[in-house]
C-alpha cells in the first residue's frame, strides 16, 4: 500500500457535480423518501404509513440540467452504521456509488433522528440536500425551525417540504445544484479518536472518508469485511482488529453505543439551538385512537371491529356479491358465452377449440378463475390492506399480538408480513427482511408457505364453505391455526439463531389519502395479475396437454390409493392437487368445481381443503424463497410443507373415520 | 509496603493506584486484597501468582498468611479462592465501592477518576445501612457504571418504603409518567445500537406511554414499542 501524508484526506473534493449520475435519496423510515421518488421520478413505488415498506432499492430517472439522471430509492435507516440488513443495503449504496448527489429526506417533527443521519452523511464527506419534509406535522405540534441557522451550524442545504402536498418539491432539483460539503463535525473522546485516525491511515481514499469506514470499522461492523479485504492485505486487516480490540479494551461500553452518544451529545446541541417548541395541550384526535388502538381493552374491541369489518368487504361482499357478479353473470352470461360462440365459428380444429374453450381451457377455466373468481377478492384485500398500512393501523397490531409471538419464539413485528401474506405469500416473503434476525425470517417464510392462506386461496376457500356450515371454516381455521402454532413453536425452538428483539417504530395515525390506496391497489393488482395469469395459463395448459397424451389418466391412477386411501377423497381432486404445485389458489378453485357439483360431503371438503391451504407454496412464492433464502432452505421449506400438509390431511381424514364426526 | 499494581485500568475492574495511599491499616490491606481476588475472579483468574506478585512486600505477605489463617481465602495448588467468610466480606466491598461509583458518576456528576477516588475511601467505612440506602436511592442498580455487576443486598430482595428510590427501572413508572434515563444496563451491544439510533441514550427525557400489551416508550416524536426486559434495563432519574 502506498504511504500517505497525515493531512491525505483533507484536501476538497470537487463538490460541483456538474456530471452526477445519479439522485439517492437516503433518510430515516416512515419520512417520504418513496413519496419524493414518485415525484421525481413520475415512477410509483409503494408508499406506506409504517416504517420498513421499502425493501428494495427502487430506479427511475428525472431530469436534471437537461439530462436523464437516474434516481435512487433507498430503504429507511437509522444509522449509518448497519444494524439490520436494510440499513446495509442503504450503507453499502453510499459506499460504492460514485459522483451521486444525496438528499436526505427527513421527518421535521424528529429533527433529532434526522441530524443522527446527517452528522454520519457529513462525516462521509458526502455533500447533500437535507430536506425536512412533514413540516406541516411539524407545526401542528407546535414545532418550529430555524432553518437558517439549521444550514448555517451543519454546512448543509436545508429545505422545508410537505411532499404529500407536492409543497416545495421542485426546490430539490433547483438546491441540488450548488451542495456545499457539510461542516458538521463531531469529535468523540481522545481514545477513539487515536483509534480512528490509526485505522485511517490504513485506508484508501474512495468516495467515502477514511475517516468514517475507520469509525465504521472501530465500531465493530462486520458487515464491511469483504469490502476490506478486496481492498487491504490480511496482515492490515489483522492490525485494525487489533486496535479495535485494544480501544475496546479501554472501555466497558460498547464502542459503538460511545460513538452514538457522542454523535446525540453534538446532535442535541444543535436541535437546542435551532427549534423552538411551544407545547400544544389539546391531544390531537389521531393521538387519542392510536392510543386507544393499543389499549389492552379498547385495543381488543378494535381489533375485533377491524377484523369484522375486513370480513363484511373481503368475505361478505368481495367473495360474495362481486364474485357471484363477475362469474355468473360477466362471465357466466357475455364473456364465456361470447368466446364459445367466436370459438366454433373461427377455429375449425377441434383441439385448439378445446385448448381455448374446453374443459381445461385458457379462456373458460384459466381466465375465469383468474379474473371472476379471485380478482374481486384480491382487490377489496388489497383496499383493506392499504386503509390499515396508511392509517399506521398495521404496526399498532403488532403491539397487540407481541405477546403471542413471543409464545411461539418470535416477535409482534412478524405479524406486518403474516398479514400481507393473507394478500399474498410472494410479496409477504419479501417483506420478512423488515425482521432482523436470519432465524426469524427462515421462521416467517416456512409459516407463510405453510399455511397462511393468501386472498386468492382464501377467495376460492369461502366460496366452497360457503353453503355448509360454519363449523366448517371454523375446524378449517382450527386445524390450519393449530398446524402454524405447532411448527412455529418447534422451528423456534430447534433452528440455531437468536431471536431478536422487539423495538418497532410506532408511526402516527394519520388519516389515509384515498388518492394513495387507488393508486397502490392498482400497482399491486397490476403486480399480481403480471404474477399470477401466466401461471394460470401455464397449469391449464399442462393440464391440457396431460389429458390430450392420456397421462392425467395415469397419474390419477396412480395417485388414487393415496388420495382415496389416505386422504378419503374421490380420484378427481388429484388434479386440483397436481394444478396445487403451481398455484395452490387454483388448485382449490379445482375443488371449487368439484364441489359445487356435489362431488364432495362435507367432510371430504374439510380434509381436502386443510391438506391444499397447507399444501407447497406456489411457483412464485418458490422462487421468491430460493432467492431470498437459496436453493437448499428453499428446496427444504417445500419438502416439509408437502411431508406436513399430506400428514396432517391423513391424520384428520382418520380421526374423522375413527369418530365418526359429521360435520 | 508496596503494592505492584502494574498498568491496569483505573477503576473497579481491578485496583488502581487511588486506592494503595488508603490503604495503610491492617484492615483496609485485607479489603483491597480480598476486592482484588474477588476481581480477578470476575476476570476469570484466580493464580497463586497473580497475587503474590500483587502482594510482593513483607508487610502484605504477612498479612496474606494472617488472612489464611483466619480463613478469608484458601489455596489449592496453584489457585485461589474465597471462603466462606472472605466471599462474604468481600462481597460487601465489591458492593459498596460499585453503589458509591453509582452515586458520585451520575447523581453527583463526578468525574470517573474523582469518583473512583473517593469509592476507594467509601468502600472501607461505609455502614450497612447507609449501603442499602444508597442502594434504595439508586433504585438497586444491578451493574456499576462499568458494567460490572453489583453484588445484591438484602434491601434488593424486599424493598423498603422508606427511602424513595431517585432512579428507578423505567417499568417503575406509572404509565404516563416521564424521566431522564440515567443508564441502560444492557448486555447485548445490538440492543444498546438500536436504541442509540432511535435516540434512546443516557440523557434524553423519556416518557413511558403505556405498559401493557407492550410496553410502548416515546422519546420526542419517536414512539416505539417494544419488550418488557427493555423497559426493565432503562434506568430513569424523574424528572
Amino acid at each position: 500500500m502506498r504511504k500517505r501524508g497525515k493531512n491525505r484526506g483533507m484536501e476538497s473534493k470537487d463538490i460541483n457535480r456538474k456530471s452526477a449520475k445519479e439522485i439517492i435519496l437516503v433518510g430515516n423510515p416512515n419520512v417520504g423518501k418513496s413519496v419524493v421518488f414518485n415525484y421525481l421520478t413520475g415512477k410509483y413505488v409503494v408508499v406506506s404509513n409504517y416504517p420498513g415498506t421499502t425493501v428494495e432499492v427502487s430506479h427511475g430517472t428525472t431530469k436534471w440540467r437537461g439530462k436523464n439522471v437516474t434516481v435512487l430509492d433507498t430503504p429507511g435507516v437509522n444509522s449509518l452504521l448497519p444494524t439490520s440488513e436494510d440499513e446495509i443495503v442503504t450503507r453499502n449504496i453510499l459506499l460504492n456509488e460514485k459522483d451521486a448527489l444525496i438528499v436526505q429526506v427527513a421527518d421535521a417533527k424528529n429533527l433529532r433522528r434526522s441530524l443522527l443521519i446527517s452528522s454520519q452523511l457529513a462525516e462521509m464527506r458526502y455533500p447533500f440536500l437535507l430536506v425536512l419534509n412533514m413540516e406541516d406535522e411539524a407545526r401542528e405540534r407546535g414545532i418550529k425551525i430555524n432553518y437558517q441557522e439549521l444550514s448555517s451550524l451543519t454546512g448543509a442545504r436545508v429545505i422545508s417540504t410537505v411532499a404529500t402536498q407536492k409543497k416545495n418539491l421542485e426546490k430539490i432539483t433547483e438546491e441540488l445544484g450548488d451542495l456545499r460539503e457539510a461542516t458538521l463535525h463531531i469529535s468523540y473522546p481522545p481514545a477513539l479518536e487515536e483509534a480512528i485516525s490509526q485505522i485511517a491511515e490504513f485506508l484508501p481514499e474512495e468516495n467515502i472518508s477514511p475517516r468514517s469506514i475507520a469509525i465504521m470499522l472501530l465500531s465493530g461492523d462486520k458487515s464491511l469485511k469483504r469490502w476490506l479485504h478486496a481492498r487491504l492485505p490480511e496482515s492490515r486487516v489483522n492490525e485494525i482488529e487489533a486496535i479495535r480490540r485494544s480501544c475496546q479494551a479501554r472501555f466497558d461500553q460498547p464502542i459503538s453505543y460511545l460513538i452514538n452518544q457522542a454523535r446525540l451529545k453534538k446532535v442535541d446541541e444543535i436541535v437546542r439551538r435551532v427549534t423552538i417548541i411551544n407545547p400544544i395541550k389539546r391531544k390531537r384526535l389521531s393521538t387519542r385512537i392510536g392510543e386507544l388502538s393499543v389499549h389492552p381493552f379498547w385495543g381488543v374491541v378494535i381489533l375485533i371491529g377491524a377484523v369484522y369489518l375486513l370480513y363484511q368487504v373481503i368475505g361478505v361482499f368481495g367473495a360474495g356479491v362481486a364474485v357471484d357478479f363477475m362469474e355468473e353473470t360477466v362471465f357466466g352470461e357475455y364473456i364465456n358465452p361470447f368466446f364459445l360462440r367466436w370459438t366454433e365459428r373461427l377455429v375449425p380444429v377441434a383441439w385448439l377449440r378445446d385448448l381455448l374453450v374446453g374443459q381445461y381451457g385458457l379462456l373458460t377455466m384459466a381466465m375465469t378463475y383468474a379474473f371472476a373468481l379471485i380478482l374481486p377478492i384480491i382487490t377489496f384485500f388489497f383496499i383493506a390492506f392499504g386503509l390499515m398500512e396508511d392509517s399506521g393501523y398495521l404496526p399498532r397490531l403488532a403491539v397487540m399480538s407481541n405477546k403471542i409471538f413471543r409464545l411461539i419464539g418470535l416477535n409482534g413485528k412478524a405479524i406486518l408480513p403474516m398479514i400481507l401474506g393473507l394478500g399474498c405469500a410472494t410479496m409477504a416473503t419479501l417483506t420478512t427482511r423488515i425482521l432482523e434476525s436470519k432465524r426469524d425470517r427462515i421462521i416467517v417464510t416456512l409459516l407463510l408457505a405453510l399455511g397462511v392462506p393468501c386472498s386468492a386461496q382464501m377467495a376460492v376457500i369461502f366460496g366452497m364453505l360457503s353453503g355448509f356450515s360454519p363449523m366448517l371454516v371454523v375446524l378449517w381455521g382450527g386445524v390450519v391455526g393449530l398446524v402454524l402454532a405447532v411448527v412455529g413453536y418447534l422451528a423456534a425452538r430447534y433452528l440455531p439463531g437468536e431471536s431478536s428483539d422487539f423495538v418497532l417504530e410506532l408511526p402516527p395515525i394519520r388519516l389515509p389519502r384515498i388518492g394513495n390506496i387507488l393508486i397502490k391497489t392498482l400497482s399491486r393488482i397490476e403486480w399480481y395479475l403480471k404474477e399470477a395469469v401466466p401461471l394460470f395459463a401455464l397449469s391449464t395448459f399442462i393440464l391440457f396437454i396431460l389429458d390430450r397424451a392420456g397421462i392425467l389418466i395415469h397419474i390419477e391412477n396412480g395417485a388414487a390409493p393415496f388420495i382415496k386411501g389416505v386422504l378419503g377423497l374421490p380420484v378427481e381432486t388429484t388434479q386440483a392437487f397436481l394444478i396445487g404445485f403451481l398455484r395452490r389458489d387454483y388448485g382449490a378453485a379445482g375443488l371449487l368445481a368439484l364441489a359445487r357439483v356435489h362431488a364432495l360431503s362435507a367432510e371430504q371438503i374439510l380434509v381436502a381443503l386443510v391438506t391444499l391451504t397447507l399444501f407447497v407454496p406456489c411457483l412464485a412464492n418458490f422462487l421468491v424463497i430460493v432467492k431470498e433464502r437459496g436453493w437448499k432452505i428453499g428446496v427444504a421449506i417445500s419438502g416439509f410443507i408437502l411431508a406436513v400438509a399430506f400428514t396432517v390431511g391423513g391424520l384428520l381424514n382418520l380421526i374423522l373415520k375413527i369418530t365418526g364426526f359429521k360435520i | 509496603m508496596k503494592f505492584n499494581w502494574g498498568k491496569r485500568k483505573p477503576h473497579c475492574h481491578i485496583r488502581g493506584p487511588f486506592c494503595h495511599r488508603e490503604a495503610e491499616t491492617r484492615d483496609r490491606a485485607i479489603d483491597e486484597l480480598l476486592e482484588f481476588i474477588w476481581n480477578l475472579r470476575e476476570n476469570g483468574v484466580s493464580n497463586l501468582a497473580d497475587l503474590q506478585s500483587e502482594a510482593s512486600d513483607p508487610e502484605a505477605r504477612n498479612i496474606l498468611s494472617y488472612m489464611e489463617q483466619e480463613g478469608l481465602f484458601a489455596r489449592e495448588g496453584d489457585k485461589v479462592y474465597l471462603k466462606e467468610k472472605g466471599e462474604e466480606k468481600a462481597r460487601e466491598i465489591i458492593r459498596r465501592h460499585r453503589l458509591t461509583e453509582r452515586l458520585l458518576m451520575e447523581i453527583f456528576e463526578l468525574s470517573e477518576e474523582e469518583a473512583e477516588k473517593e469509592a476507594c475511601k467509601l468502600e472501607h467505612i461505609l455502614s450497612p445501612e447507609v449501603t442499602d440506602s444508597v442502594c434504595t436511592f439508586l433504585g438497586h442498580p444491578p451493574v456499576c457504571p462499568h458494567g460490572k455487576p453489583i453484588p445484591p443486598g438484602k434491601c434488593c430482595t424486599a424493598p423498603e418504603k422508606s427511602v424513595k428510590p431517585l432512579v428507578m427501572p423505567l417499568n417503575d413508572l406509572d404509565p404516563g409518567g416521564e424521566g431522564r434515563i440515567v443508564f441502560i444496563s444492557s448486555n447485548f451491544p445490538a440492543r444498546l445500537d438500536k436504541l442509540s439510533a432511535l435516540g434512546v441514550v443516557p440523557g434524553s427525557i423519556i416518557k413511558l406511554r403505556q405498559k401493557k400489551p407492550s410496553p410502548i416508550i416515546q422519546v420526542g416524536e419517536t414512539t416505539v414499542a417494544v419488550d418488557p426486559e427493555i423497559v426493565h434495563d432503562i434506568y430513569v432519574k424523574a424528572v
